[in-house]
């Protein structure tokens, strides 16, 4: 029998590895209830998961729920029905970048400066990353973050030059390994 | 043994078997069986003319082993049985081929089916060649009955059994019955003072001639089997002497100890020597050894000094008592819930948040507080919000709905906005679940009193102010998700509506009865709807929700029901015992008790006398595990032998 739309988006998402139990959730709210960001989401966690089911695949990935996720985990630890809330939501971003969704934040860009650092340094170069993220994003946001800069920079909490981390070479190969077996 | 003349009689169920199954052939095929001496088919052998082919078969051609193709044992086994003695021979030369649910049912070819039944009746008269006559025996029920636990579902089968003119024993390990219903206010739906209605079945428990009221006791032993229960109770040191005592109060005036009352959840204060409340059945005190100043330092002594009936006495000990009795009910209750590990809702870190046991003391006009509900303060709030489903309906603690919070939480609601004028009062709940008689309809009533209900189940209640109007407030953060939107409530107080667990104490109290608990530690009945106040050993009956969560009103149910089915035996009088027993040789056995600790229902023991094994054939329920156990083959199933189940095996095969 063929599967309905809605269906296939769940089976989709259910797929997802620790996301298999998205079935069995009683729409409690304690997600949102709990979670440290809702009020930024156009549809907040427990609605995220409805929608899932409801097959509203479009409408979901287009909104900016999911992106504001910032992995408290707070949703995880309480669920009555040990779905992993977060798990879906990142579960979610996944797909929704596979398939082309532009995310209406800039949260990739963010994902993606981080991730770089990373495969550059094997840590986070702070500055780098804040400027690069900055001249991505809005430059003129920058001037904002210029207090709290020099707040760091006088205390020696952010160095101005790249520092990179022992065994680079092991860590290329074990970013190498894992962008072959699937991409990150 | 007289020459085996097997009859076989092949049913059609109407169209059942006969539809599928070529019936006539296989009544052909069976007389071509070895020792088959006659071979019918029939309409509906279950009838009364179809038991009746069967007798006069037995009669007029001596048939004397019996095998009827037909349905599962499950129905009808006993009725062909019946038959099979009435028509003068003994039951247990008697096998069925369940040509039925394991054939005609299940093969759609009618080929295919006939070459099964013929199978099945194969092995059947293979196997009836080789049975033995067995009797069932009977055991003589003792009419005195044990009931263990004095809350509600206890003190209801105890009276039952006692006005039918029964013996009962009513044991309580606390120093008065009354159980969890005495600690509540009022009950829902119908608002009745738990009190009211309650502490006349106490007295009527207390002075029944009949009820044996043993409070402050445990249960140390049980051994025996359905009729015949040997028990030894420990009737705990009271240091007071319960025929002396008269329930003056003087001793607890005098007492210089105070400490948290358990009866009020901690909220008051109780002497040293105390009665739990004020009804207390029996009405005599006790002393708390932990706490006693006497017991910690050797010198006090007050209470001996003022009581003019000289009824304390320091010197007392358990006491062990020896009993015999039929029937065993337990009444064990529960527990409550302790929210302590929902670190999110503050209990025991914030002022204000309280658990409904806390909250049904505070209420209580007898309780600490004289009804009033008062924050820590001794301000009354104005906002109070009750959080449903805590400790339930979650894996991390119990899967189980507890059945009784949505309503308590109701009747809470109700209560609230009773007490305090212009209180506003919200219900944080996930599923409404309102199912008893006038449950629904209280819903509504509490909802046209103003309660606001909110679906949601709240993430965290914190102190910690986010705007001015949070400040010095609780706020319960939620989603209101039948709006989809987080929100934040600031209320006076969060009373948590916990769900009900098994006793701590569960699987102990399990295993000295020999009964077993389910994954959540309640106790398992024989059947979950078609025997749901038995249990797997015959005598011993579970009611109330030391068997699951559930309500008063279900509860003084399935403990009338539970004394039903005592007043059932006692009534009988004895018990028969089937007779499909295992039976050790003892010229084979080696002594070395590999059955005894296999046997799932204690029924072997080692005779150190005689260094073998014995299976005690009241308490075996065949099940075979021994059998399949013993090293060196010594024990024997009745009505399951080798030379049976291999015949049944060879005619399957052939």
């Amino acid at each position: 029998m063929e599967k309905n739309g809605h269906a296939t988006f769940l089976d989709e998402v259910a797929s997802i590895p620790a996301c298999d139990k998205i079935n069995e959730c009683i729409q409690c709210g304690v997600c949102s209830g709990s979670c440290t960001t809702a009020e930024h989401w156009e549809h907040p966690p427990r609605k995220v998961i409805a929608m899932v089911r409801a097959g509203m695949k479009d409408e979901l990935l287009k909104s900016n729920s999911v992106w504001f996720c910032v992995s408290c985990y707070l949703c995880t630890a309480r669920c009555p029905r040990d779905i992993k809330p977060a798990n879906i939501m990142h579960g979610l971003e996944s797909i929704a970048l596979r398939e082309g969704y532009k995310p209406p934040t800039s949260t990739t860009t963010m994902y993606r400066t981080f991730a770089d650092s990373i495969v550059q340094y094997g840590r986070v170069y702070e500055f780098g990353m804040m400027f690069t993220y900055f001249l991505k994003t809005n430059p003129l946001a920058a001037l904002r973050m210029l207090p709290m800069a020099l707040s760091l920079l006088t205390h020696r909490r952010m160095p101005l030059t790249p520092k990179k981390v022992k065994g680079k070479d092991e860590l290329n190969t074990i970013l190498n390994k894992l962008a072959s077996g699937g991409g990150r | 043994m007289m020459e085996p003349k097997i009859g076989v009689y092949v049913c059609h169920c109407g169209s059942n078997i006969a539809g599928t199954v070529d019936v006539e052939k296989i009544a052909e095929f069976a007389r071509s069986l070895p020792a088959v001496v006659v071979s019918r088919d029939y309409k509906f052998m279950c009838s009364d003319p179809g038991q009746d082919l069967i007798k006069k078969d037995i009669k007029e051609l001596g048939v004397n082993r019996v095998v009827v193709a037909s349905c599962s044992p499950q129905m009808h086994e006993p009725t062909f049985r019946r038959a099979v003695q009435e028509g003068g021979i003994n039951p247990y030369y008697f096998e069925m081929a369940n040509i039925r649910e394991h054939c005609s049912w299940v093969t759609e070819s009618r080929k295919e089916a006939t070459e099964k039944a013929k199978a099945l009746v194969s092995a059947a008269v293979r196997r009836v060649y080789y049975h033995q006559p067995l009797e069932n025996k009977e055991v003589p029920v003792h009419p005195d009955t044990l009931v263990v636990g004095g809350g509600i579902a206890g003190i209801q089968s105890a009276l039952e059994i006692a006005n039918s003119g029964h013996k009962v024993y009513l044991v309580e390990k606390e120093p008065s019955i009354g159980g969890h219903m005495m600690q509540l206010d009022k009950t829902f739906p119908t608002l009745d003072c738990s009190a009211c209605i309650l502490t006349p079945k106490m007295s009527m428990v207390g002075a029944h001639p009949l009820i044996e009221l043993l409070t402050y006791s445990e249960i140390d032993y049980v051994s025996g089997y359905v009729g015949n229960f040997r028990v030894k109770i420990r009737k705990k040191a009271r240091y007071v002497d319960i025929d002396k005592c008269n329930g003056c109060g003087t001793c607890m005036t005098k007492c210089p100890v105070k400490i948290d009352s358990e009866f009020d959840e901690k909220l008051s204060k109780r002497k040293a020597i105390y009665t739990p409340f004020a009804q207390a059945v029996p009405n005599v005190t006790v002393i708390d050894k932990e706490h006693c100043t006497y017991f910690l330092k050797g010198k006090c002594r007050a209470c001996e000094k003022f009581c003019e009936r000289n009824a304390i006495n320091f010197q007392q000990e358990d006491e062990v008592v020896d009993l015999e009795v039929g029937n065993i009910i337990l009444t064990t209750g529960f527990k409550l819930f302790d929210p302590t590990p929902m670190k999110e809702y503050g209990y025991g870190r914030l002022d204000n948040v309280m658990t409904s046991l806390e909250f049904e003391r505070m209420v209580n006009s007898a309780g600490p507080t004289t009804g009033k509900i008062l924050l820590k303060n001794g301000s009354e709030p104005k906002s109070v919000a009750l959080i449903h489903c805590v400790g339930s309906r979650d894996e991390k603690y119990h899967a189980y709905c507890s059945r009784v919070c949505c309503m308590y939480a109701m009747k809470f609601a109700h209560l609230v906005t009773e007490h305090i004028h212009g209180v506003q009062v919200y219900e944080f709940y996930i599923d409404i679940r309102s199912f008893g008689k006038g449950y629904e309809e209280f819903y509504n009533r509490v909802q046209k009193e103003g309660t606001v209900f909110f679906r949601g189940r709240p993430g965290e209640v914190t102190d910690v102010a986010n705007t001015a109007e949070e400040k010095g407030k609780l706020v319960v953060q939620f989603e209101d998700t039948l709006v989809g939107k987080q929100m934040r409530l600031p209320v006076d107080m969060v009373i948590l509506c916990c769900g009900i667990e098994a006793q701590a104490d569960a699987q102990e109290v399990a295993h000295k009865f020999n009964i077993s608990c389910g994954k959540e530690n309640f106790f398992t009945e024989k059947h979950p709807k078609l025997d749901p106040v038995a249990t797997m050993t015959d005598g011993i009956f579970i009611a109330g929700c030391c068997q699951g969560p559930k309500d008063i009103p279900d509860t003084v149910a399935q403990a009338s029901a539970a004394a039903a089915r005592v007043l059932a035996l006692i009534s009988k009088g004895k018990v028969e015992i089937e007779a499909d027993t295992a039976f050790i040789d003892e010229d084979k056995c080696s002594g070395c008790r590999v059955c005894n600790l296999l046997c799932p229902y204690n029924a072997i023991s080692y005779i150190e006398k005689d260094k073998v094994s014995r299976i005690n054939e009241a308490l075996c329920k065949g099940c075979g595990t021994c059998v399949a156990g013993c090293p060196s083959a010594a024990i024997t199933h009745r009505h399951f032998t080798n030379e049976q189940i291999n015949a049944e095996l060879e005619g399957i095969l052939v």
